[in-house]
């Protein structure tokens, strides 16, 4: 790091040595051994604020994040966070959760909505893309207009007739709740936005493997089950991520299709203790958040490299 | 005029000569007609005429009816025949195997009748190839049947004759190998284990290692454990079962594939000259192919039929609707109907309806274009396709619309009803006085909107332009921030890389309704972030008070939010931007700035815009924030009216609009304008994307 033409500076240095020992640098080499360049002096100031942006930055990421962490285990508070006042460790809160509310109840609902939302939108999806990536079919390229189309309407636009919808399905299906309509809300929703990002992952694997399996007699089923499937099973999972996820995070359809709380998904229910003053209790909000996102960060930080690659494949994914 | 062809043509373009002669009269003589002058047209004309009136004395046609007759009888026959043939077979044969042999019974009879037509007829001809297939293909079906049969029952007897001793002797003789084994593959682990100590070989390659021996340790096994006479013998019986099931199955495969190859050879001669059949039957589907005599496609519209007249008709007349009245609800929508029933159960189910007879058009369409285009083959030549042929065409050809059929199903009705629902709704007056009962109205709440009156439309201006305002500024701080922590992080003397960038996937991480709501929290009046800025301003300030406030904190918090996928984002791109592009700027004498500015930013901005565009989009429609952290407050009604808060944006309005104060038809109308928006910015986005530009054609 040291310049080594700078001869007055390394005398100083040098100075220093002899009369601090403990302050001299073992095996000190004149030599300068990098490929990079040396630093100027203002390339070390530029250096030195690069880094305190960053960890500034991370303050401000960490610290509200801290406060929750704080906030959750802290037993001196009730109904009301409180930050400034001492703190003592308490599991009082997510006793709480899971005794007074109903998070149980709604970490099952998000589950089974996320679960069957990612498989109802692979099944869609995975023949869709296949279908129009491989096969050249009489209005094709008009439907593939319909779904760039489709794919652009924001799913709330159908809000108003959803209500509506579902008394006149439950009137013909009496076992199909609201949450099997968010499901189908969520994968119908869906299918356009993945059917182009997988139709464009199958259009890059060669076509000579579906040839060559058809030469050995592959049924287009067979194709679709064994070369298709296993080679795009990388697009699939993060497809199928996030169809999980998605649930996950909203909060706009639960609000607005389910009714009970008990039926409610981790979204919904947890602003129920913010924002409901008969449930208030911003604590124990805390304790279900920090439960909430445990799993969904460590998900995220072990398959960083994944999503990112998929957020740029599926460029047209909103 | 009707023309006859001299020739017939196949499917592949091949031309045969006639064997109707009659036709082939008509039809010498309409090709004269071609080069004939005038007066010769007219009198070959009534050549024609005359022939046509007196088909019944033509050669041709005598002899027709003779075979006809002959025909018939035979079938009669024959039917008898292979009963008492059928009769006259052991008894002890199974079922398949006696099928079998009728039908090698029945093709040598049929090759034997038909063989004295074959110059009569392309019907007798065609009749005859397939029962000579059939007496090609039966036989070795019998002799495959028969010989596994026997192998079976020999296997069978086997198994009673085997004693327990052989078997037990087999098991230790079993255990033995399996101790053997056994330490075999304890010694090469060990073996194995040893190298991987010594550092020979890696951690990957003893785990691969691992995995092979065992792999082969219990490979080895299966198969000592088939010299046990018990397990072989049931083994044995396995596949044979199976290839009894399977070897027949392949055979019959084979044997239609051949006579769907002479059904392309072999042409069809008929009499008429225009599909009269699509026309005169379009009106109930499936029965046209039945006059095709295609059986199971028949039975298939036939099905298809019955969905139109007892479905789609129905439900669209207002038979068998929930509440509404079919077609006939979209114009009513439920005016004078019971109490009970709402509007919107008439519109969404009028809307339903014309979904079904749409369909049902699309039912009577295809049906009325596959018998067309059966006739119009069978004019020229082309025999129609049977059940086997119609089955492989939609096992490769129709595959796709099969296997995208579930998905358009839910496309239609949960995103298409619903949008057209929204749409029409928008053309009525749902509002807090009208909520079960409506009319149309026409085009009023978008002039309401437009002209910013009315209590849900005055705030409509000011709302879009927040919006705008939000979409904007919201998106670009994120967009910033990210980029330029991105930039930093990457540098190549940074230290700490790694923690920065899990850092900074947090809020990406963490669902943001929970950080949202946290920040909700801290910013109340009692919360920490209210008490520390306070604190340094030195008096009390509650961001939640004032509008502007709360609007700067929201962007600030979607910077915070957004900047993570943005940063993701751009670090993936930074990454794969080869080094050699800075390289050869710095010999050229590049400042950092200058490759910044040169390098990256352009390639960054490229990989990334639609993408980008994305995240305006979705800050366009970020219900979640703006609801979340203040209910798209605060309330200021002298300015925002009582419907909305300072910092709504449209979507919360919308649903402030529809779930709140139930003012459905007017939302409706705003919803077209935001979609409208949304729309146009996906354009943007896709309009350059790989996936729409690459098309594979």
């Amino acid at each position: 790091m040291e310049n080594n033409n700078n001869g007055h500076k390394q005398t100083f240095l040098e100075r220093i040595g002899k009369t601090f020992p403990f302050l001299k640098r073992k095996n000190k080499s004149t030599l300068y051994l990098s490929d990079r360049q040396p630093l100027t002096p203002q390339g070390k100031i530029g250096l030195v604020i690069a880094h305190l942006v960053l960890v500034a930055w991370s303050i401000i990421i960490i610290w509200p994040l801290y406060q929750m962490v704080v906030s959750a285990f802290n037993g001196l508070q009730d109904g009301y966070l409180v930050l400034n006042r001492n703190f003592e460790f308490s599991l009082q809160h997510f006793e709480y959760l899971f005794t007074e509310t109903l998070y149980l109840a709604w970490v099952r609902n998000t589950l089974f909505i996320s679960i069957s939302t990612a498989l109802l939108t692979l099944l869609f999806v995975s023949f869709t893309g296949y279908a129009y990536s491989r096969y050249r079919f009489k209005g094709r390229k008009s439907s593939l207009m319909a779904i760039l189309l489709i794919q652009t309407i924001p799913v709330f636009a159908g809000i108003t007739a959803f209500f509506t919808m579902h008394s006149i399905l439950s009137s013909v299906l009496p076992y199909f709740t609201r949450q099997m309509m968010l499901i189908l809300i969520y994968s119908g929703g869906a299918i356009a936005a993945n059917t182009f990002i997988l139709k464009g992952y199958i259009d890059s694997i060669s076509t000579e493997l579906d040839d060559a399996a058809k030469i050995d007699g592959c049924s287009n089923m067979q194709i679709y089950r064994l070369i298709i499937m296993p080679v795009a099973k990388p697009m699939l999972m993060i497809i199928g991520l996030w169809s999980f996820i998605g649930p996950f995070m909203d909060f706009l359809m639960p609000r607005v299709l389910l009714t009970s709380p008990r039926s409610y998904t981790l979204a919904a229910g947890l602003f129920t203790l913010v924002n409901d003053f008969r449930t208030m209790n911003q604590p124990a909000f805390a304790a279900g958040g920090l439960l909430t996102a445990i799993p969904i960060v460590l998900l995220f930080i072990s398959l960083q490299s994944q999503l990112v690659s998929g957020l740029s494949k599926g460029s047209v994914k909103g | 005029m009707r023309k006859y062809n001299r020739y017939l043509i196949d499917e592949i373009g091949n031309t045969y000569e006639r064997k109707n002669q009659f036709l082939l009269d008509i039809a010498v003589l309409q090709h004269e007609m071609d080069t004939a002058s005038k007066e010769e047209k007219k009198a070959l004309e009534k050549q024609v005429q005359a022939l046509k009136k007196n088909k019944k004395d033509h050669p041709y046609y005598k002899a027709y009816k003779a075979y006809q007759e002959e025909k018939n009888l035979f079938w009669k026959k024959l039917k008898e025949e292979s009963r008492s043939f059928e009769k006259n077979l052991d008894k002890e044969l199974s079922p398949s195997l006696k099928r079998y042999k009728v039908k090698e019974f029945e093709a040598e009879k049929k090759e034997g009748f038909f063989k004295n037509y074959l110059n009569l007829n392309y019907e007798a001809t065609y009749y005859h190839e397939e029962a000579k297939l059939e007496r090609k293909y039966y036989p070795e079906l019998i002799f495959t049947y028969i010989e596994k049969e026997k192998k079976l029952a020999d296997a069978k007897e086997q198994r009673q004759k085997l004693s327990a001793e052989e078997e037990a002797q087999a098991k230790v003789r079993f255990n033995e190998y399996k101790q053997e084994e056994k330490q075999e593959l304890k010694s090469s682990i060990a073996s194995l284990k040893k190298k991987r100590k010594d550092k020979l070989i890696s951690d990957k390659a003893l785990k691969i290692g691992k995995k092979e021996l065992k792999f082969r340790y219990n490979k080895a096994l299966t198969l000592k454990r088939l010299e046990s006479p018990k397990k072989a013998n049931r083994e044995l019986i396995r596949t044979l079962r199976h290839e009894m099931k399977e070897r027949p199955k392949q055979l019959k495969k084979t044997l239609n594939a051949d006579i769907a190859d002479k059904r392309r050879k072999i042409p069809i001669e008929v009499e008429k000259t225009k599909p009269v059949i699509a026309y005169s039957t379009f009106f109930l589907p499936g029965m046209g192919q039945l006059l095709n005599k295609q059986f199971v496609k028949a039975g298939l519209f036939l099905v298809a039929s019955f969905f139109i007249y007892f479905a789609a008709i129905p439900y669209a007349l207002g038979y068998g609707n929930y509440q509404g009245d079919g077609i006939a609800g979209l114009i009513t929508l439920a005016e004078g109907a019971p109490r009970v029933y709402t509007s919107m159960m008439f519109l969404i189910e009028g809307i339903l309806a014309i979904f079904l007879i749409l369909i049902a058009g699309a039912l009577y369409w295809i049906s009325l274009r596959d018998i067309k285009a059966v006739e119009e083959k069978a004019i020229v030549g082309i025999r129609p396709k049977n059940w086997f042929e119609t089955l492989e065409n939609i096992k490769h050809e129709g595959f796709p619309y099969m296997v995208s059929f579930p998905a358009l199903f839910v496309i239609i009705f949960i995103v298409v009803v619903p949008v057209i629902t929204t749409l029409m709704l928008s053309f009525t007056n749902m509002n807090p006085q009208n909520q079960s009962k409506f009319s149309w109205i026409g085009i009023d709440n978008y002039r309401l909107l437009v002209m910013g009156q009315g209590l849900a439309g005055s705030v409509f201006w000011q709302i879009l332009g927040w919006t705008l305002i939000w979409t904007l500024v919201a998106t670009t701080f994120a967009i910033l921030i990210g980029f330029v922590l991105a930039l930093i992080t990457n540098h190549e003397r940074i230290v700490g890389k790694k923690i920065f960038r899990t850092i900074y996937l947090l809020p990406w991480a963490v669902p943001a309704f929970i950080t949202i709501l946290f920040f909700s929290i801290m910013f109340s009046p009692n919360g920490a972030l209210t008490d520390i800025i306070s604190n340094i301003f030195g008096e009390r300030i509650i961001v939640k008070h004032s509008t502007n406030l709360t609007r700067l904190t929201l962007i600030g918090l979607q910077g915070w939010l957004g900047s993570a996928y943005v940063f993701l984002l751009t670090t993936g791109v930074l990454q794969a931007i080869p080094s050699d592009l800075y390289e050869a700027a710095e010999i050229d004498g590049a400042t950092i700035w200058q490759k910044t500015r040169r390098i990256t930013i352009p390639i960054v901005l490229f990989q990334t815009a639609p993408l980008l565009i994305t995240q305006y989009t979705f800050n366009f429609n970020n219900f979640s924030i703006i609801y979340l952290f203040h209910g798209g407050g605060p309330f200021n009604p002298s300015r925002y009216g009582n419907l909305a808060g300072g910092t709504d944006i449209l979507v919360s309005y919308i649903y402030k609009l529809t779930m709140v104060n139930q003012y459905q038809a007017i939302s409706a109308a705003i919803i077209l304008f935001v979609s409208l928006g949304v729309m146009f910015f996906a354009y943007l986005g896709f309009r350059n994307s790989k996936a729409f530009k690459e098309e594979r054609l």
